[in-house]
């Protein structure tokens, strides 16, 4: 007969032992819940990524359905148009990483819903092996002839649908072909203003006399001139300090209204406005434009480089006027001061993804056209949109001339430290369906009008049918 | 015979098992192909020998009235094992359903023999001889596999004698302890706080506690040793009620530890990789760094079964297959498989609690005991709750040796469940 003393004291080593297990059963619980995300998320875990290899990513698709991305039957990606579209799919590497599209639409492409994780093992119903389609906003035709009108400059090429925001093209040059980047990967990072900076988003140059719209529009509601007003240029305008202000190719334009002084992108004019703007009014207009400020998502637009205001001298007034001094502005941004003029004082914020749709065919997300600045009234942008069609018409910028497309631009020849002046042309044309906006700008091309409108001629064609 | 209502629940887990198993094999990205599994025809008879054996298991127990809960415990914990397996290492499902047959023969050898196994219970000195000749053996002809020196290769097949020694080492503690219980709690010498019996009864004792020791320092198989002296230790409070001893086996423990982690280089990588893993991820820690990502990874309803990437961690079907379970199934299943070990042992007490005979009391005990301590080990060990040790999952790892020596001690926990009914 077993005395109840022993039995006593298995009932305290089981405790024990019990007691034990219900320490290691917290400990795992703790492990579990509240350090599972941090472990999940530790970039040591590979199964995050384990569990995206698994996925066939989505293809991208161009505004008409071509492809612009898809993977092959060996799960690499193939970009069948190449450094062309490069600035805009980006590229996506195991030990690279991803950029443009394929970055920013990395979840899309692999079909992961958003806090599904929590949801356990009933997470996979919504979990599909073949990610979702991204659809874009690129007219491919445009990105190629933007792409070849550069031909091989430097430079960038941003063309929009001035109504609702939505990305036409956008391409930088030099580029990289995404196909074989892996390859090249150790060259092209090493160049500091090589082919991986997006030049159309990322690069900042002096915006030079594409400027002048703005300008124009600042002095008229400002009312520091009107539509009346008769300047006389001598070929020379004194700023103050000693400095001068020269035309072009020692220009003289004579007697000159607003409307003319726009079309022969007159300095004097346009240097004398600035410093009667001053510093105050001068920011305000930048500011209404939008020239403060940057965009994330999928345009990660950098915010412009302003002069100093508060603090310029005459000299440096007069050349903010003509886009000089210290004035930094993204082609995108250029496009964008466009779009104001073309859609009646209202900016539209750009956009590149305009559906993405699942492997059955549904369309999960359809971008909506969003509102981004009021820049000026529509009055105003009505004014200075037909001042922008008289310097197609008859001003610096006939090359862009298309017959039958109503356009308007302004040329630009930005002076800079790194030599040769870059060559600008931005402006808008009325295509049957739409208006479109453009900003184009030739790295140390020389003269805007003889070498950037010619690719904006380039592109209403690719677009005109 | 309301019991036989109970037979359906082996057969219906099993059958759970692979009808989870099925869903996974139908296209869609999965890795578990019928090639691998080499076509439903090589291991389907195994399952349904598994099946009846186990039917069969079960009717024996209704029919002899001993206690029907703690098989169907167990084959919770087999299917799960069975399918995390063919799960992870489909090319070993046939092997491990054929080692499931063998540890259900000899647990119904055990069930029929328990007469006779019984009386071994008289020779504790034969047993404690034969226990340190079984673990002897390794260090005489051992090979080592995965880094403990503590396999020995049979022709085709591996055994782990440590296996088999924890069952022998089991009857010789529960023998050896009730014979001599009144002496070893004598209060012969006192030294200190301690009260202590003359050095040769407790000389068995040390002696075990030695044998642990040597086992980790020579054969690195810090599972089995920390099993063995916990069994020890435990058994040993069970019988005597003395926290003399306690102390005494933790004095021992300690100074063992510090003279092992000073002198062997095997010990201190284990105590630091535990102390700090974060130190050395992809190398030496790498195991257990991936068994927490693991469990990270699964959260509370874990990935879903076959959605996981438990093939991150390595020797995942054996020890670290709780690791894989946690990643795929989450804390749900974690916690399940917990409650089942603690249910097990439950049940298991409570037998003890029933027996008549202070030897049988202290077997059942010590049986149950032996199971639950070594799941908390090794669930311990891939949780970073304690150092990492090489020992298997009771009833759900790989392994035939550790299946065999389960479902031995499932046999002789059953066969003493009886008792309580016939008195």
């Amino acid at each position: 007969m077993a005395d109840w003393k022993i039995k006593r004291q298995i009932l305290q080593a089981a405790s024990f032992l019990l007691v034990l297990t219900g320490l290691l059963t917290a400990y795992i619980i703790y492990l579990s819940t509240w350090e599972a995300d941090s472990l999940a998320n530790n970039p040591l875990n590979m199964r995050g990524a384990a569990a995206r290899a698994d996925i066939r990513r989505g293809a991208i698709l161009d505004a008409k359905g071509r492809v612009l991305a898809q993977n092959r039957a060996d799960g690499s990606r193939s970009y069948p148009m190449g450094e062309s579209m490069a600035a805009v799919t980006g590229y996506n590497g195991e030990k690279i990483g991803s950029a443009g599209v394929e970055g920013h639409a990395n979840r899309e492409l692999l079909g992961l819903s958003d806090d599904l994780s929590h949801l356990g093992p009933a997470s996979q119903l919504f979990q599909s092996e073949q990610g979702n389609d991204v659809k874009l906003t690129i007219e491919s035709d445009a990105q190629q002839a933007a792409f070849d009108g550069l031909d091989g400059r430097k430079g960038a090429v941003v063309v929009l649908d001035a109504e609702t925001g939505a990305v036409l093209a956008m391409v930088s040059s030099p580029s990289y072909d995404p196909n074989d980047i892996e390859a090249n990967w150790q060259a092209l990072s090493k160049q500091a203003d090589g082919a991986l900076l997006n030049r159309a988003v990322q690069g900042m140059y002096p915006p030079g006399s594409t400027i002048k719209p703005m300008i124009a529009d600042a002095a008229l509601a400002e009312s520091v001139t009107n539509e009346q007003e008769v300047f006389d240029c001598s070929g020379t305008l004194d700023v103050g300090a000693g400095e001068t202000i020269r035309e072009s190719h020692g220009e003289v334009h004579g007697k000159v209204n607003l409307r003319k002084a726009l079309t022969e992108s007159c300095n004097v004019t346009f240097g004398t406005l600035g410093m009667r703007l001053g510093d105050e009014k001068l920011k305000k207009s930048f500011e209404r434009f939008g020239f403060d400020k940057g965009l994330g998502g999928e345009i990660l637009m950098e915010g412009s480089h302003l002069p100093a205001f508060g603090k310029l001298g005459s000299g440096d007034l007069a050349q903010t006027g003509i886009g000089q001094s210290t004035l930094l502005v993204t082609p995108m941004h250029m496009a964008l001061m466009a779009a104001a003029f073309a859609n009646g004082g209202v900016i539209m914020k750009p956009y590149l993804v305009q559906q993405v749709i699942t492997p059955g065919g549904t369309v999960i997300q359809d971008t909506r056209p969003t509102k981004w600045l009021t820049a000026t009234t529509p009055t105003m942008a009505a004014k200075i949109d037909s001042f922008m069609e008289d310097v197609v018409t008859k001003g610096t910028g006939r090359a862009a001339q298309v017959s039958g497309v109503r356009v308007t631009g302004k040329t630009g020849t930005a002076e800079n430290a790194a030599g040769e002046d870059h060559a600008w042309f931005i402006g808008s044309a009325e295509l049957r369906n739409r208006r479109i906006v453009f900003a184009i700008i030739v790295e140390n091309g020389g003269s805007g009008g003889t070498q950037a409108a010619p690719i904006a001629r380039k592109v209403i064609l690719s677009l005109q049918n | 015979m309301k019991n036989w209502g109970l037979m359906a629940a082996p057969l219906g887990i099993v059958l759970f098992g692979m009808s989870v198993l099925y869903l996974k094999m139908n296209p869609g990205g999965s890795k578990l192909t019928a090639e691998v599994l080499q076509g439903p025809l090589n291991y389907v008879p195994w399952l349904a020998a598994v099946i009846l054996l186990a039917l069969f298991i079960q009717a024996v127990i209704i029919k002899r009235r001993e206690d029907t809960f703690l098989f169907p415990i167990v084959l919770t914990l087999c299917s799960v094992g069975i399918v995390e397996i063919a799960r992870l290492k489909p090319a070993l499902l046939v092997r491990q359903l054929q080692w499931l047959c063998v540890a259900m023969i000899v647990m119904i050898l055990v069930l029929r023999f328990w007469g006779r196994i019984r009386r071994m219970l008289g020779y504790p000195y034969l047993l404690g001889v034969a226990c340190i000749f079984l673990l002897g053996l390794p260090l005489l002809f051992g090979t080592e596999i995965g880094g403990s020196k503590n396999w020995l290769v049979l022709g085709p097949i591996s055994i782990q004698p440590s296996e088999f020694g924890k069952i022998l080492i089991v009857f010789f503690l529960a023998a050896y302890l009730s014979d001599h219980r009144r002496v070893l709690t004598l209060p012969a010498h006192r030294i200190f706080l301690l009260q202590l019996p003359p050095l040769r009864f407790i000389a068995p004792l040390i002696c075990i506690w030695g044998m642990a020791v040597l086992m980790f320092v020579v054969e690195k198989d810090l599972g089995s040793a920390l099993l063995f002296f916990g069994m020890a230790v435990l058994m040993t409070y069970m019988a005597t009620g003395s926290k003399s001893y306690v102390f005494l086996a933790l004095a021992f423990i300690g100074v063992a530890a510090a003279a092992s982690y000073a002198a062997f280089g095997h010990v201190r990588v284990r105590f630091d990789i535990w102390l700090n893993p974060w130190q050395d991820p992809n190398g030496m820690a790498y195991q257990v760094v991936q068994s927490l990502f693991a469990f990270g990874t699964g959260g509370i309803w874990g990935t879903g079964f076959g959605y996981g990437h438990p093939g991150f961690i390595p020797e995942v079907h054996t020890d670290f297959i709780f690791a894989a379970i946690a990643e795929e199934m989450g804390l749900i299943a974690t916690m399940m498989l917990m409650t089942c070990y603690v249910l097990f042992f439950w049940r298991g007490i409570k037998t003890a609690l029933s027996c008549r005979k202070e030897k049988e009391v202290l077997l059942a005990a010590g049986c149950c005991s032996l199971m639950l301590l070594q799941a908390f080990i090794i669930i311990a060990g891939v949780t970073k709750f304690l150092p990492l040790t090489g020992i298997t999952l009771p009833f759900i790892s790989y392994g035939g040796s550790s299946m065999v020596s389960s479902f031995v001690l499932l046999g002789l926990l059953i066969s003493l469940s009886k008792e309580q009914e016939h008195g």
